[in-house]
């Protein structure tokens, strides 16, 4: 299947995560898109680990932000603002979809950073700058992690190597500096090699076959299903 | 007629001194120009300036005119000029644009609007003339340095430019790769504005040199006239001996560092390193040296003790300093002074500072350094901690035949202290700075000289 194709079914499967209501098919999904994603191997690590997290996070935290539902299975104290904290059976449903759809969001757009060809996706896209910046950004992920390694062991050869929360944190900054240095010289090239210039032509592309439309057809179908049966 | 003028061109950068004084340089058709100079001494915004990257990408303040095959820089932006100007930069990582070899170099080719069916035909010549057909298809993440690097000239070629501009692009390069880069790159019949700081390289393929310093141009020659210039003026630049003896001083302090029989392999890859044995006294300074991809960066981490041996043994005694290479990039303060207190304090720091030629520079961003001055302030912060056992990789890296000297004599200076080894690509600072040599080969025996 065409990159452009996978692009619009991972798009759809996301807004059906988003629109279904039925753990059991939540999970499911979820399970389907981590399969799909472990296909990357190694590479995949940091966005599972990034999903799992903010997944759990979301899991954890929203039972204690809502008053929802009258089966409470645990009362807290009383705190300002937010008022007594309780967690009632609702209030876990309610957590569960809500990681579960994040999940499926997050893994939706692992497969999309791993395993597609983003070289092909910027080739077929109509807006191409558009793409273009999506894709960069996309390879700031395994960019980061490459410059945290480098960054962590270059400390370690000085004999300082960042220990605990607050070590880590710290390199956030010169992190950031770090990849906004890459960005700025990165312009500089793309302007150096007529990127913007009127005029561009393109690669003629492969044309469209059965396989692609399937992937346009199970968009659809993924966006209809989630919203009415799942 | 001139393919390319500067004419009495003097430029700051928004936040900075003036870059370049006064310049004035010709390049005609097909001829090949060599910018030397030190590093911050304006090469680099010669070559910007020539793709009108300065001052449409950087701003600034512009005097004087500069003209590329009959075109105003001032009135043509540089993406207007892509096409009859290619550049090739310093590092590629920062100038790839997309995931597989073929996009990549079709990039260009697409921004200057090649009518498509020519597209894939002139991709595959500019890989050819490379020599890096076998590389297409591949993902960029894929590539070393050196492979990278080849893609980039390709990337640039591909365009069938009347000007290339090469700033420094073998730094990351062994020298078997930097020729067969200057081979492929200088001998394509374009003109070609290269900088460099390895003039052994790239003199015999120049037909002028241009000297730079503090931004003016000290010398304009053809490269006979700039050799004999280059022999009384800037000896440095002039002759570096890429054969020859150590200085073969044995350590004959204690053992510092014995690394036996180390096998060591990255994931599932074939290994890195197997059954290799080094050993480093105090006193002491081994060159380590090989092709790209021989080892000798392993070695390296598993002497300093940042990789451990998954076979074999690596021991060391006392505190033990590692600069890895492109060090620059990983600075973590947002000043000078405060980068290298990090591991020491401040009077040892200036003292570090004054050692690597950077005193004056303590208020300074070190992200607004030059690379050859961050590469000097990162090698500041692994000297101020006086470590037993110190560990170079690849320190000359953007560092200027005089520095490079000066380093070798700071190094040797403080050799009685410590243990060094330093893993490098540079024959002639090999043989500066190291009492000895280990080789590691291809397939990573290693061989004392």
């Amino acid at each position: 299947m065409r990159p452009t194709a996978t692009a619009v079914l991972l798009a759809g499967v996301c807004v059906g995560a988003l629109l279904a209501h039925r753990l059991p098919a939540l999970g499911a999904l979820v399970v389907l898109l981590l399969a799909v994603c472990l296909r990357a191997g190694r590479r995949a690590k940091p966005y599972l680990w990034g999903t799992l997290y903010s997944a759990g996070f979301l899991f954890l935290l929203s039972p204690f932000l809502q008053s929802t539902g009258y089966h409470e299975l645990w009362t807290g104290p009383h705190v300002p603002v937010l008022g007594t904290l309780d967690v009632t059976s609702e209030e876990l449903r309610l957590a569960g979809l809500n990681g579960l759809r994040l999940a499926a969001v997050g893994l939706a757009f692992a497969v999309y950073a791993l395993l597609l060809d983003h070289d092909r996706l910027i080739a077929a896209a109509t807006a191409r700058r558009s793409v273009l910046a999506a894709a960069l950004a996309t390879r700031l992920v395994p960019t980061l992690e490459r410059d945290a390694r480098g960054l962590v062991e270059a400390l370690r050869g000085r004999g300082l190597a960042p220990q605990g929360l607050h070590g880590h944190a710290a390199l956030l900054s010169p992190l950031l500096a770090g990849s906004l240095e890459r960005g700025l010289n990165l312009a500089e090239a793309m302007e150096a090699r007529g990127f913007g210039r009127p005029g561009r032509t393109r690669l003629p592309a492969p044309p469209w076959r059965a396989l692609d439309a399937l992937g346009v057809v199970g968009a659809v179908v993924a966006v209809v299903v989630g919203a009415l049966w799942l | 007629m001139a393919l390319a003028s500067l004419t009495g061109l003097s430029f700051s950068y928004p936040d900075g001194g003036l870059a370049l004084d006064d310049v004035t340089l010709e390049v005609e058709p097909g001829e090949v120009l060599l910018l030397l100079g030190p590093s911050g001494s304006g090469k680099s915004t010669v070559l910007r300036a020539l793709a009108g990257l300065v001052p449409w990408f950087h701003g600034g303040r512009f005097v004087g005119r500069v003209e590329v095959a009959g075109r105003d820089t001032r009135r043509t932006r540089p993406a207007e000029l892509a096409g009859t100007v290619a550049t090739v930069f310093q590092d590629p990582e920062d100038q790839v644009v997309l995931g597989r070899v073929e996009a990549e170099v079709a990039f260009g080719l697409e921004n200057v609007g090649t009518p498509p069916r020519e597209i894939a035909s002139r991709v595959a010549d500019a890989l050819e003339a490379v020599g890096a057909s076998h590389l297409a298809g591949r993902r960029v993440t894929e590539l070393s340095g050196g492979e990278l690097q080849r893609v980039c000239l390709a990337s640039a070629l591909a365009l069938a430019p009347q000007l290339l501009l090469l700033d420094e692009p073998t730094s990351q390069l062994d020298p078997e790769g930097a020729e067969a880069f200057f081979a492929h790159a200088l001998d394509a019949g374009v003109a070609v504005v290269l900088s460099e700081q390895h003039p052994a390289l790239a003199l015999p393929h120049a037909d002028r040199v241009a000297f730079l310093e503090r931004g003016r141009v000290l010398l304009d020659a053809p490269r006979e006239e700039a050799l004999a210039w280059l022999e009384e003026h800037r000896p440095a630049w002039a002759c570096e001996p890429r054969t020859g003896p150590f200085h073969g001083r044995r350590g004959t302090g204690e053992v510092v560092c014995r690394v036996d029989r180390a096998t060591y392999a990255y994931g599932d890859g074939p290994p890195a390193l197997d059954g290799v044995s080094i050993e480093l006294r105090r006193g002491e300074i081994v060159a380590l040296t090989g092709p790209n991809g021989s080892g000798k960066s392993t070695l390296a981490k598993l002497a300093a003790g940042l990789l451990e041996a998954q076979g074999g043994s690596a021991t060391r005694e006392g505190r033990a300093t590692f600069l890895l290479q492109d060090p620059g990039r990983y600075l973590v303060r947002e000043r000078v002074d405060e980068e290298v207190e990090l591991g020491s304090d401040s009077a040892r720091a200036r003292r570090a500072l004054a050692d690597v030629g950077l005193a004056g520079y303590e208020g300074r961003h070190p992200r607004d350094l030059s690379s050859g001055e961050r590469e000097r302030l990162a090698l500041a912060t692994v000297l101020v901690t006086e470590p037993d056992l110190l560990v170079l990789d690849e320190p000359t890296r953007g560092i200027d035949p005089e520095r490079r000297a000066q380093l070798a004599e700071l190094l040797r200076e403080q050799a009685h202290a410590r243990a060094t080894l330093v893993v490098t690509h540079d024959p002639s600072f090999a043989r500066l700075v190291a009492d000895r040599e280990v080789s590691l080969a291809p397939e990573r025996e290693p061989v004392h000289a």
